[in-house]
């Protein structure tokens, strides 16, 4: 059995169609949702707004990449505390431009959710075989040394010069050659992103896949929704052409934790009872230095992030190795004209790490704009979480001269421009630092739809379903109740999983 | 009454010194720009100009590495309210020497219009200030023009980052949707061609470079 594909050049008419499950969202949680359920034997129907990508449409010019990949052109920034986050409008989501990193959360964190957020089954051992399933199809493996790169084996030998853990990252890829290109579009089609595993699987057992389709408003009768309805958009600039109307038993939103909130609002505020819907916005903040070193390190070869240290996790934040296209780096390098191309030229020696914050003390919200479907963000670092991001910094510094660095370029506002010596990071710690000191990244996000054992608290159960609706299933980070401690993908993806089986046994 | 007078007559030296200022006097755009006026143009040519002069390092300069052209059309490919904040962006670095003038004489000229060694000191202003709100304007500005000097295939051979050439092989996915914009029809690969057996190794320093970066 095969489904059906639909791109924007084949719509010529408004149409309706009729399904057991209809997934609005194709990324990480919808492609799984949308393949368990086809394999199950159900009628389903993937709807995604962005265009599926090939190699030709991949642009190696970042800007040119993230205004075409990106909503909001890749410029979607938060109120409160000014900090830049993304939402991919692609086939496939945030895993056609995500590094692949597929990290099971730590039983500590999980064991914290359950504890917290009153949720019965789902601890590291509830959710270890729906992990293992999705490892097992995506074929994720440790990133093996041939592609790791300079970069990546430099902070792997620091943290065992400094005694910390690491490990190389776990990803969804199979043959990577280590071009560094996982966020404009892995042109050796290595990352097993949702375009070219889950969904083309999903086709295969039945499932009708169509792009371009923006859904616009849940179609819903008291407590059930029966359907979505939207219009056909142009890719690149979604321009409005024909309407849509699918009717199905049940309705799976997966459009991203920053959609999915707006997309309820615009339906009449839909199963809010409990106003959690949109609450809670979360992230993973992001800082990341750069570390010069004597000899080149050819930073362009090797896996985009190879290696990981989760030393620190338990104090919030976990530390990792990075690369993206130079110009996204070169923003923070310090000095203008002469000096700034003298920085500029140290690329070639240099290595860029980060550490991702677990900020569960900042916390937002994502409210529907007047117009449109962007939301409006609104988000504040917490005082006392700086503390963290202060703390990852002074990590990464450590690290650096560990690996012998001979210069470390923290691009912080207050800091100065190079640290040079281990004893003039140590100031790191003992400075006050205010949010706007630092040029901060939204990495990941979740919770604006948090599962919740008790519906006043919560907008889903922990399998997704809706409390306030019970054939209303959400499926993206948004259900997260809060960070995951490590990248949230593989955690949602293990959850979608686990909550397709549900859906299938109810259908 | 005269006083009446004189107050109108100074209201109209003023606008038109303000419309002179704004719009007026600014080379020429290039041919073909499709979101970015004259005036904004050449904020961007300046501002490329003094962030990546020529010679150093790095010997493209924003000139030669086309940032304005680019800038252009990374302006153009962003939804109209994005375009909308980069607008007022231009304007409040163009303008901006009225609330903070950069040192020396006729500092309230508009950037574009200002020595070079004080629109360094105008953006270095700028990027150091104290007020987070004025860094966060300057860091948008250089985020569009670094990304604009890094899209020139020279800048990323000086300093030997240029992409490696890669032949993406066909893959399953590969038969089932064509490149954006085309159609199903489109497609020009069949079962057969998708690849089978071993892929191909890791990249190395001495693997070929991307055509286009030749």
């Amino acid at each position: 059995m095969s489904g059906d594909v639909r791109v924007f050049a084949e719509y010529n008419r408004d149409f309706e169609e009729v399904c057991d499950a209809v997934v609005v969202g194709s990324g990480p949680g919808g492609a799984v949702m949308a393949r368990e359920l086809a394999r199950a034997g159900k009628d389903v129907v993937l709807l995604e707004e962005g265009p599926p990508f090939t190699p030709p449409d991949f642009e190696l010019d970042g800007a040119i990449s993230m205004a075409r990949m990106m909503r909001e052109g890749g410029l979607r920034t938060t109120r409160g505390t000014a900090m830049t986050t993304m939402q991919a409008n692609v086939l496939g989501g945030g895993s056609l431009v995500n590094s692949a990193i597929c990290v099971r959360a730590p039983a500590s964190t999980l064991d914290g959710w359950c504890d917290e957020f009153e949720l019965e089954n789902t601890t590291r051992a509830d959710l270890d075989p729906h992990y293992q399933a999705v490892e097992d199809f995506l074929g994720i493996a440790p990133t093996p040394d041939d592609v790791q790169g300079p970069r990546n084996l430099l902070f792997r030998d620091a943290c065992r010069t400094l005694g910390y853990s690491s490990e190389p990252i776990a990803r969804n890829v199979r043959g990577c050659r280590g071009s560094g290109e996982c966020f404009t579009g892995c042109r050796a089609r290595a990352k097993q992103s949702m375009d070219i595993s889950y969904v083309p699987s999903a086709i295969a057992h039945g499932a009708r896949v169509y792009t371009s389709m923006q859904v616009q408003r849940l179609l819903t009768k008291g407590s059930r929704v029966w359907g979505v309805e939207g219009r056909v958009v142009a890719p690149f600039t979604n321009a409005p052409s024909h309407r849509f109307r699918v009717q199905a038993k049940v309705v799976v939103l997966a459009a991203g934790c920053m959609a999915t909130p707006v997309l309820m609002q615009r339906s009449g505020d839909f199963a809010n009872g409990s106003s959690q819907v949109g609450e809670n916005l979360q992230f993973h903040p992001g800082v990341a230095a750069m570390g010069v070193f004597p000899d080149p390190t050819h930073p362009e070869f090797g896996a985009t992030q190879g290696y990981q240290s989760l030393e620190f996790v338990r104090d919030g934040y976990k530390l990792e190795s990075l690369w993206a296209p130079p110009g996204v780096f070169a923003v923070r390098l310090p000095g203008l004209g002469f000096e700034l191309k003298k920085n500029l030229a140290l690329i070639p020696r240099a290595a860029i790490w980060d550490a991702i914050a677990t900020c569960n003390r900042s916390k937002g919200r994502v409210r529907a704009r007047r117009r449109g479907l962007d939301p409006a963000l609104t988000w504040r670092l917490d005082p006392k979480d700086i503390g963290i991001l202060v703390e990852g910094l002074w990590r990464i510094t450590e690290l650096f001269f560990a690996a012998g660095a001979t210069r470390v370029l923290p691009g912080v506002h207050g800091l100065p421009e190079e640290i040079r010596s281990l004893d003039e990071a140590r100031r790191i710690r003992s400075r006050e630092f205010r949010e706007s000191d630092f040029v901060l990244a939204g990495n990941h996000v979740f919770s604006t739809t948090r599962m919740h054992g008790d519906g006043r608290y919560g907008v889903v159960d922990q399998y997704g379903r809706c409390h306030e609706a019970d054939n209303l299933y959400l499926a993206d980070t948004g259900i997260l109740p809060r960070s995951p401690s490590v990248n949230p993908m593989l955690t949602l993806m293990a959850l979608a999983h686990r909550g397709a089986q549900q859906i299938a046994a109810r259908l | 009454m005269l006083l009446h007078v004189w107050f109108w007559i100074a209201l109209g030296v003023l606008v038109l010194v303000g419309i002179r200022r704004v719009f007026l006097g600014y080379p020429a755009a290039h041919v073909g720009a499709k979101a970015l006026a004259a005036r904004e143009l050449a904020t961007v040519r300046t501002a490329a100009r003094v962030i990546f002069p020529e010679g150093g390092a790095i010997p493209a300069s924003g000139d030669s590495a086309r940032v304005a052209q680019h800038s252009d059309r990374f302006v153009h490919a962003q939804n109209p309210s994005n375009q909308l904040l980069m607008h007022l962006l231009f304007f409040a670095i163009e303008h901006g020497t009225i609330l903070f003038p950069p040192p020396g004489r006729s500092r309230f000229r508009r950037f574009s219009d200002l020595r070079e060694d004080q629109q360094l000191a105008y953006l270095e202003s700028w990027r150091q200030s104290e007020r987070p709100e004025r860094r966060l304007v300057f860091t948008s500005l250089r985020a569009i023009v670094t990304m604009g000097y890094f899209a020139d295939p020279n800048v990323l051979r000086a300093l030997n980052l240029s992409p490696r050439e890669i032949e993406s092989p066909v893959i399953q996915a590969d038969l089932l949707w064509p490149a954006v914009g085309q159609h199903p029809q489109d497609i020009r690969f069949g079962p057969e061609d998708v690849a089978t057996g071993e892929r191909a190794g890791p990249l190395l320093p001495g693997s070929p470079v991307h055509p286009e970066y030749r």
